[in-house]
């Protein structure tokens, strides 16, 4: 294959920083294909648009998502590229995994792909860019067979759940997200493998409410560790940081001298419910305000722990697109028990609770989150046998009308209106 | 009632291939049956997908279902295409 003119692209290796236009030079020298998908860039960047067409019904046989079909436009231009699909893998819990496993993937890219990878997709899955339709078949026998690796989700399915690094390495974890994320990939392959849903549907699992993995803002079902007690303090820990004994933020931000730790401007100021204070050198929290925002407790470890009494919160439908609005899922089920031992059932209920209400109501090409704000949360939450709690309510009322549920009418709506405005006629 | 698996697929079956659309989204089928859950719609079209009856066509973000042979396939379409 012909290398092409890139002057375009050529500008893009000339920052201080790495350049994926250098990386794929130096990839084509083994793979010549990669020349073609620099000059189909090089196309794109002069024409100002892409030249990529996704989409079609390449797959691997019993499985119907995984692999996303990518064609070239411009195939007798660039043949390299005529098909380049996208292989989408089952990344392990919290991205835990061997150099040997990772070279393993590698050397298998690079018998049947292009070599090129995508480490990891914001999907969370392990992105392989890049093959021929005629190479899917073997490449996914040896994939399964001999990796025992599997194809993650895509297009209408469950996608591949992701979650934090959890209790494997944090201290504030709350629930146990490596084992959740676990037991649902498994107990849900039928979803993620096969389209079930009007649309995509994601999982994501936060140990605490610092939410390192963004379920909060990634995910149609967000489950967020968090804990239904009071905040543990060591008063001990609370001295030890006002004295400088303890390094505040255990150490991050520590490139510049910030001076000596401020506990009233660095911690009490910035709690956002204003629920702590001191009284002499003893620190208080009123608990029945704290929010879970974590700001005291990643300030102060040494000092300030997660409550015993653990669990999660359920937040459901936040959204990512490219196109249209970004939004926020929306706290749903303040507490709930997230327990191993009884294989998740509670999580479970409420999943598939969702499931059959969205897969009924919701539109064509809907997520979950579109969907409530459709038909409103009042109607999700007595689909989902929710009381209202006031954390539900975004904002006091302004529409003076009150809307009555059929149950809380005399007579229901079959009632007779007619009888009813002749007694009311005068 | 709601229709057996096998009246059902056969109903889903009926409607991917005379449909005037030739991709439908999962919940075009509800109305084979609107008696039947809609996983089960669900479960029925898969099955047929297994059978090599119907076809998956993926956008990368949405799935559709086609009979076989009826997706628009972009590899089909080049090589049409070429030998014009």
């Amino acid at each position: 294959m012909p290398k092409h003119d890139t002057p375009l692209l050529d500008e893009l290796e000339k920052g201080p920083w790495p350049s994926f236009v250098t990386d794929l030079k130096r990839q084509a020298e083994k793979k010549p294909e990669c020349w073609d998908i620099l000059g189909q860039l090089e196309l794109s960047f002069k024409d100002r648009i892409t030249h990529w067409k996704h989409g079609g019904i390449v797959g691997v046989f019993g499985y119907g998502g995984g692999i996303v079909g990518r064609y070239s436009d411009v195939p007798k231009q660039f043949p390299g590229v005529a098909h380049f699909h996208t292989v989408r893998l089952n990344q392990p819990s919290s991205k835990f995994y061997s150099s040997a496993k990772l070279r393993d993937i590698c050397n298998l890219w690079e018998k049947y792909g292009s070599g090129m990878t995508n480490m990891h997709g914001s999907t969370g899955d392990l992105v392989l860019l890049g093959t021929k339709t005629e190479n899917l078949e073997p490449l996914f026998y040896e994939l399964t067979h001999d990796l025992k690796q599997d194809l993650g989700g895509s297009g209408s399915n469950l996608r591949t759940p992701s979650c934090c690094l959890g209790k494997a390495r944090c201290e504030y974890s709350c629930i146990d997200t490596q084992a959740l994320c676990h037991h649902l990939t498994m107990h849900y392959q039928d979803e993620i493998h096969r389209p079930a849903f009007p649309y995509k549907f994601k999982f994501k699992f936060s140990g605490c409410p610092n939410d390192c993995v963004a379920a909060i803002a990634r995910s149609d079902f967000a489950v967020i560790g968090t804990w239904k007690d009071d905040i543990r303090i060591d008063q001990a820990g609370v001295k030890g940081y006002l004295k400088g004994d303890y390094i505040p933020n255990a150490g991050a931000h520590s490139g510049r001298d910030w001076g000596k730790f401020d506990i009233q401007k660095e911690v009490i100021d910035l709690c956002p419910t204003g629920c702590m204070w001191m009284e002499g050198d003893t620190l208080k929290i009123d608990n029945s305000e704290c929010t879970r925002c974590m700001h005291c407790i990643n300030v102060m470890p040494r000092a300030l722990r997660v409550g015993k009494e653990q669990g999660a919160t359920i937040c459901v439908g936040a959204k990512a697109p490219i196109l249209d609005g970004a939004q926020f899922a929306t706290m749903t089920i303040p507490f709930i028990k997230v327990d191993p031992d009884n294989d998740f059932e509670e999580v479970i209920e409420v999943i598939e609770k969702i499931w059959d209400w969205w897969m009924e109501v919701g539109k064509n090409r809907e997520r979950v989150g579109e969907t409530i704000m459709r038909v409103g949360l009042p109607t999700f939450l007595t689909v989902m046998e929710i009381t209202p709690a006031p954390q539900h309510i975004k904002e006091p009322r302004s529409n003076p009308y009150v809307f009555w549920g059929e149950d809380e009418v005399e007579g229901g709506w079959e009632r007779d209106v007619k009888e009813f405005r002749k007694r009311n006629a005068q | 009632m709601a229709l057996s698996n096998d009246e059902l697929k056969a109903a889903i079956l009926n409607k991917a291939m005379t449909a005037p659309k030739p991709q439908l989204y999962i919940k075009d089928f509800y109305e084979c049956d609107p008696d039947t859950k809609p996983r089960a719609v669900k479960n029925a079209a898969n099955d047929l997908v297994k059978e090599g009856k119907l076809t998956f066509w993926s956008s990368g973000s949405t799935t559709m279902y086609a009979a076989k042979g009826r997706a628009k396939d972009e590899e089909l379409r080049d090589t049409a295409e070429e030998n014009k």
